[in-house]
């Protein structure tokens, strides 16, 4: 019993005993256990040593990339995944004409395509677009939904992210896209078979301005237009196309949100006032449109100047185009003929090159008005003979009966007795040759020939004196004429371009004097008897009320074979009021069918023309105007 | 000494959660400019942003060239042409036009769409007398002066 205490009950007051240990059996390890502990040590050594090499060679790598040639390569590809390039395109600048009404704006149009991520039925998306876009000639054809479903499809294999699909969407058109998108979205959720539930989901659009037109074919061959590409073609499109553009701007835009950046300021295209008159350019082709009918002409042009400043207040030409549909521009212009003639197209003017001829020989003191000549029918020179229109002799002639009956004879005459040093250098001063250097784009120099020149023979010198064997454009022969016409004898710069808007300034340049070629006294002189034979002649040319000066022309058109009578150009150069000139009107008609008489066929487009001419400038009959002065 | 470490712990915490909260506000707004840089220049989803009020400044020009566009057509020549017709209205003739005088009568001007520039002033610095008068017009200078200080000074 005391042994059992002892063992199990510790008395009080003594110290307790430290308990044996207890005895613990010697773990015992066999050979082939130890030789795997050590294996598993030496693994986990090499493994460690291996990650420990890995992590040195990226270290190194590291530290290799950082020198390496190809460092700012590396960079360049790192950047391209933070961040994006965008190119931001200023709006184009309007145009407008003289007072202020706009010709050429922009309209917006959506950029259409798919986030190819985020499609979930292709066939929809080019089912739809098929049937919306029908009005777009790029888009209708048989067949377009089945590429539209095959760009999709190989852009989802390739991991394209965005497909543009169209381009230059009508708004119209995205409310239709749009429409089409809601419908879909509220379809039930029902097996839908194999095509799948109807989805646009992925079709996203971007808006963007596109050059508009309100004007449609109105002053098409002044404007030009802009292409699909953005670019002026033609025209103030073209001559302007720096200024109305603006220059565009390329930014990265960061997908960093800590350094997002503002999108840049962007420096709008400039806008750009014309000096074309929109009611005086709409009656200039309202007229021209109805001279071709009448004389059955392959075209034409008429224009209008205010021969005081060179301002141009009306450019008719044909064909038009609507700029609009620039894309029927091969359709319109066929057979080379120029986007606008009276810049572009030269030709023989005929008789209304006498203007030139008289002005020359009266300035230089060769004849006068009431200088006398005997017209006998014909006159050598050169080793040609030249008769006059009529193949008749009109018997003595003065000046102006010279211009009245438009005789070739006379002026042949008049030009040997100028001599063909001085007659070209009034021509050479007169600007032909040479461009006018009006703003506009394609103008073409003409061709004058010169003494010393190898196709130039003495008897180019009687030819032209009366508008055959030279080239000239109508935008030459109305500057030169506007030296006559403003009765001062300044030749005027023809110009369209009136102001310029630029960053909140309106800069509006002088008018450019070119040269004088002629005095002021001459131009009077020359008006008067202009004036007076078209009052001798009782011209159709002539409008009541208003005095006004002025030539015809009809000139035999060259062929491979030599002139021929059967087609001409016929043109008519007038100017008025004759005291106070306010207007210059060209007309030209190349090959009129009712008659080739610029006399028959011009002259009356002429007189239309200047009939609705001084209703829309305010200017009062002659009588008027000398009452109210009296007054 | 725990308590040291305590402390500096909290207040390195502290500056940790304003440092967090600071950059993530940036980060929010960063993001939210974004998307308001997306509204300009990205792409627009056929069934979204029809709700949203927030237009960008280059959206509102779009439109508002695109409405002058509009205006113009509907006021261009041949449209209104076709409201003359409507109306029965026929073009005057120059004879059936009567003209009077009237004092003072501005003709009308063509289109200022701006102001003109503003002519540049040269200020260009005037020479002081000291370097361009001779010495005899420097004497007759102090000649004049001083009579004319003795002539101010006389009552």
């Amino acid at each position: 019993m005391r042994r059992y205490m002892a063992e199990h009950v510790v008395p009080t007051g003594r110290i307790r005993r430290k308990q044996p240990l207890r005895e613990v059996p010697e773990i015992t390890h066999s050979v082939s256990e130890k030789a795997g502990q050590t294996l598993t040590g030496w693994r986990f050594n090499l493994l460690g040593v291996l990650f420990l090499l890995a992590g040195v060679m990226v270290i190194i790598q590291l530290i290799r990339l950082q020198f390496s040639p190809e460092r700012s390569e590396f960079v360049l590809q790192g950047e391209q995944y933070s961040r994006t390039l965008h190119i931001f395109y200023p709006p184009r600048g309007d145009i407008y004409d003289r007072w202020g009404r706009l010709l050429a704006g922009s309209t917006l149009v959506y950029e259409v395509g798919v986030q190819v991520g985020n499609v979930e039925n292709p066939d929809s998306i080019a089912f739809a677009l098929s049937k919306v876009l029908v009005s777009h000639p790029e888009y209708n054809y048989a067949g377009y939904s089945d590429d539209i479903f095959a760009v999709i499809h190989q852009a989802q294999i390739s991991g394209t992210a965005y497909v543009q699909l169209a381009d230059f969407v009508t708004p119209e058109e995205l409310t239709q896209l749009q429409d089409w998108a809601r419908n879909y979205a509220n379809l039930p959720n029902v097996d839908y078979g194999e095509a799948g539930r109807p989805s646009l989901d992925g079709l996203v659009y971007r808006l963007r301005l596109e050059r508009y037109y309100p004007e449609n074919e109105l002053g098409a061959n002044v404007l030009g237009f802009v292409n699909r590409e953005g670019t002026g073609m033609f025209g103030v499109e073209s001559e302007f196309n720096d200024l109305l553009a603006g220059a565009p701007q390329s930014v990265w835009m960061t997908l960093n949100p800590y350094q997002v950046t503002e999108i840049p300021q962007l420096k709008a295209g400039a806008d750009i006032i014309l000096t074309i008159d929109r009611e005086i350019q709409a009656a200039a082709e309202d007229v021209l449109d109805k001279g071709l009918e009448d004389s059955g002409a392959d075209g034409g042009v008429l224009l209008v100047m205010d021969p005081n400043t060179g301002e141009m207040l009306a450019i008719a030409s044909t064909p038009r185009l609507n700029p609009n549909e620039y894309w029927n521009y091969a359709s319109v212009f066929t057979d080379n003929t120029p986007y606008n003639r009276a810049v572009s197209q030269d030709y023989e003017p005929g008789s209304v090159f006498k203007i030139l001829t008289m002005a020359s020989a009266l300035d230089n003191g060769t004849v006068t008005p009431d200088t006398q000549f005997v017209d006998t029918g014909s006159i050598q020179i050169g080793g040609i003979t030249i008769h006059n229109w009529d193949w008749g002799a009109w018997g003595p002639q003065d000046m102006q009966g010279c211009m009245a009956h438009s005789l070739n004879v006379c002026l042949t005459w008049v030009a040997s007795q100028l001599g063909a040093g001085p007659f070209y250098q009034y021509m050479q001063s007169f600007g032909f040759g040479r461009t006018t250097g009006i703003d506009l784009a394609g103008e073409a120099p003409g061709r004058l020939k010169l003494p010393g020149d190898t196709d130039w023979f003495e008897a180019e010198l009687g030819t032209n004196s009366f508008g055959q064997g030279i080239a000239v454009t109508p935008i030459q022969m109305v500057m030169a004429i506007s030296s006559v016409a403003n009765a001062k004898g300044e030749m005027m710069m023809p110009h369209v371009m009136r102001s310029m808007v630029r960053d909140g300034v309106q800069y509006t340049p002088t008018p450019q004097i070119v040269g004088q070629p002629i005095s002021a006294e001459t131009a009077r002189h020359l008006t008067d008897l202009l004036a007076n034979s078209l009052e001798g002649e009782s011209s159709d040319a002539l409008v009541e009320g208003y005095r006004v000066a002025g030539k015809t022309g009809t000139a035999e058109i060259a062929t491979p074979t030599g002139y021929t009578s059967d087609e001409t150009n016929a043109s008519f150069a007038g100017w008025g009021p004759v005291g106070n000139p306010r207007f210059l009107v060209y007309v030209w008609l190349e090959k009129p069918t009712s008659s080739p008489w610029g006399s028959v066929v011009a002259a009356p487009v002429f007189h239309d023309m200047v009939e609705r001419l001084v209703v829309l400038m305010d200017i009062p009959p002659d009588g008027v105007l000398q009452g109210l002065v009296n007054h | 000494m725990i308590g040291v470490i305590l402390l500096f712990l909290v207040c390195a915490a502290i500056v940790a959660g304003i440092y967090l909260n600071v950059t993530a506000r940036a980060a929010a707004v960063g993001r939210q400019i974004q998307e308001m840089q997306v509204r300009v220049y990205g792409y627009h989803y056929l069934t979204g942003d029809t709700g949203e009020t927030y237009v960008p400044i280059e959206e509102l020009e779009q439109r508002i060239a695109n409405l002058s566009s509009q205006l113009a057509y509907i006021t261009s020549y041949s449209i209104m042409q076709e409201r003359v017709k409507d109306l029965n209205l026929t073009p005057i003739d120059a004879d059936h036009i009567d003209y009077m005088e009237v004092p003072g009568y501005v003709e009308r001007q063509t289109t200022s769409l701006a102001p003109p520039p503003v002519p540049v002033v040269v200020t260009a610095s005037t020479i002081a007398p000291e370097f361009k008068e001779s010495l005899f017009d420097w004497v007759a200078d102090q000649v004049r002066k001083t009579a004319r200080l003795f002539s101010e000074a006389q009552p």
